[in-house]
């Protein structure tokens, strides 16, 4: 599936009144999902790159390392706590909460993970400027993935 | 039939249940903690999701982080293999409202099988024999003392909702009754949030002997053989065994006709085990049933030809029973399993740590499930089983001489592990000519300096 095609299913989707997709070709599986009133498409990734391997459609098996991003070491990494969908906003089209290079507090809320059809607000742990957002709208992550990095005063 | 399974479980049984869903075409997702990173059945599943830190509260045991991989990863089904939340209701029914088949029995049947007691009245209600104990949870102790009277000591107070020998305690005599009650309901109310206690007769040194039993979803039993356990060790299994060399034809037969009436009446569903203890007439007793596959299946398995687990899978998918068993389910040989545990084998202390020499046997009728490899952690956060050694055989004496054979050549380094321990079972004349009873260890002196 190549991503011009994820596109066009992604057009002909938000398109269409209907509120679920999944479509299976060969080895590639891809779901959309309308989440709310205003037709939000979540569609998890099948392969950041069309060559990627599909089979390994949300995580790769263990065996790479974990997706540690190259922080320095004077920078903070958010990790999501849950498992679940990263959104960078409170509500589809609303503005994101934060953009890199915003100055955070501790406490400030950063992104929602959602698990379980419940919104959970992740808060930044120090005070710094996001240094960079590591996981795209919409994706799964797992426990322990980083999410941001924070630079702390 | 599913697309993808998620396995709520690590270690062997997590293996195991994706060798199942390759043999049938399934996709598998695997869930893993953090100390679990770079275990086998992560690499073996199609997908893996990190759920969790090592403390099994935080990831195999939390239902929230459990159900958000399967939705994340848009399996269909979950099979929760066994321990972890293999018999929690709660999760089967949390499973069922986020769109998920849990493979293994409804959450009502599990909740009856979960309340002893409970289980207890249904099976005695189809004719099944039970110990003589109280019909309920011991409401007073005067009301214990009363049935104690009646049924003779020794008793066994029993936790209603929880194992593991938690809320258990042994009374010998009157005077000690009140006093161990009172301990017995305050232990079951801290380990399982419930305080209810019942009374069984006890049975000095009984024969643990447990029957497999496989529904499918349209009221169709079949019981699969038994298994005898009774080579214990502060009650976890060593060394399982089919089919029993205590059970007759005549007694396999009667009580499987019971378990088909018991288990058609309850509405079970998928797969599970009945425990029995037959005590020195040789009559057997039911103590409780397991609702979901069993450490030892495999020993079934090759006695069977039946695969226990693609089973769960097809049942689950709504397939009957007549379609899964080819016919009448026949036992052909006999099978010994032998769990291999990461321990030193004559004082037991735990041995987690890193495999740096590995050699699993082979060769004819023998079976290894493990997930354990060269270079692999035992992880000191979860249960010490390494492998389990299964070997089959016309008879007896063959599946003896072929476990003694692979024991030998079963080479584990970096651990300790129990392969001595039972190399010294298998060659004694007591487990050779079948004088099994949960005493066995103690009896025999081979559970080295057992601070029992």
């Amino acid at each position: 599936m190549t991503n011009e095609e994820i596109k066009e299913l992604l057009r002909i989707f938000n398109e269409s009144g209907v509120g679920e997709l999944e479509l299976q070709r060969g080895k590639d599986r891809l779901r959309i999902r309308r989440a709310g009133e205003s037709g939000w498409a979540s569609a998890p990734p099948v392969g950041a790159a069309p060559a990627q391997s599909p089979a390994a459609a949300l995580v790769a098996p263990a065996t790479e390392p974990a997706k540690a991003p190259e922080a320095d070491s004077s920078q903070v990494l958010v990790k999501s706590p849950i498992v679940g969908t990263f959104y960078d906003a409170p509500s589809p089209g609303a503005p994101a909460f934060v953009k890199v290079g915003d100055k955070v507090d501790v406490g400030q809320v950063l992104c929602i993970i959602e698990s379980m059809k419940l919104m959970n607000e992740i808060e930044a742990e120090v005070a710094g400027i996001v240094a960079s957002k590591l996981v795209e709208n919409g994706r799964p992550v797992e426990y322990g993935e980083a999410l941001f990095a924070i630079l702390p005063h | 039939m599913f697309q993808k399974i998620l396995i709520a479980n690590r270690g062997e049984i997590a293996l195991r249940v994706i060798c199942a869903c390759k043999d049938l075409g399934i996709r598998t997702v695997a869930v893993y903690s953090e100390a679990d990173r770079h275990s086998l059945h992560t690499r073996f599943a199609d997908e893996a999701v990190c759920i969790g830190p090592a403390k099994s509260a935080r990831s195999y045991l939390d239902i929230p982080s459990v159900i958000s991989a399967a939705e994340i990863s848009n399996a269909d089904a979950v099979h929760p293999g066994y321990g972890f939340l293999s018999e929690n209701s709660d999760f089967a029914e949390v499973c069922e409202t986020s769109g998920l088949k849990f493979i293994g029995p409804t959450p009502g049947v599990m909740r009856l099988m979960g309340l002893k007691q409970m289980a207890r009245a249904a099976m005695e209600e189809a004719g099944v024999p039970i110990l003589p104990g109280s019909k309920g949870a011991l409401k007073s102790v005067e009301e214990a003392q009363k049935i104690a009277g009646e049924i003779g000591y020794p008793v066994m107070l029993k936790a209603s909702a929880g194992g593991g020998g938690r809320g258990m305690r042994v009374v010998r005599s009157e005077e000690a009754l009140q006093s161990l009650l009172g301990q017995a309901q305050a232990e079951a109310a801290a380990s399982f949030s419930c305080g209810d206690v019942y009374m069984e007769k006890l049975v000095e040194n009984p024969r643990h002997i447990e029957f497999q039993v496989l529904c499918d979803e349209h009221g169709n039993v079949e019981v699969l053989g038994e298994r005898e356990c009774s080579i214990q060790r502060r009650h976890q299994k060593l060394i399982e065994e089919a089919p029993s060399t205590i059970v007759s034809p005549e007694l396999r037969k009667r009580i499987s006709e019971k378990l088909r009436e018991a288990f058609k009446a309850v509405g079970y569903t998928n797969a599970g085990t009945v425990e029995f203890l037959m005590d020195s007439s040789g009559d057997l007793h039911f103590i409780e049933v397991n609702a979901r596959i069993q450490v030892e299946h495999p020993v079934t398995e090759m006695v069977t030809g039946v695969d226990l687990v693609t089973s769960q899978i097809r049942i689950a998918a709504g397939e009957r029973l007549d379609e899964i068993l080819t016919g009448p389910v026949e036992i052909r040989g006999h099978a010994i399993e032998c769990r291999i545990n990461a321990e030193h084998p004559e004082t037991f202390a735990p041995s987690p740590g890193q495999i740096t020499g590995l050699n699993l046997p082979g060769g004819a009728g023998i079976r290894v499930d493990t997930a354990a490899y060269h270079d692999g952690v035992i992880s000191p956060h979860y249960d010490s089983l390494v492998a389990k050694l299964i070997a089959h055989g016309s008879d007896r004496a063959q599946a003896i001489a072929r476990m003694r054979r692979a024991l030998d050549m079963f080479v584990v380094e970096g651990i300790y592990t129990s392969i001595p321990l039972h190399r010294k079972i298998l060659d004694h004349p007591d487990f050779v000519e079948g004088r099994l009873d949960t005493g066995f260890l103690a009896r025999t002196g081979l559970a080295g300096v057992d601070k029992k």
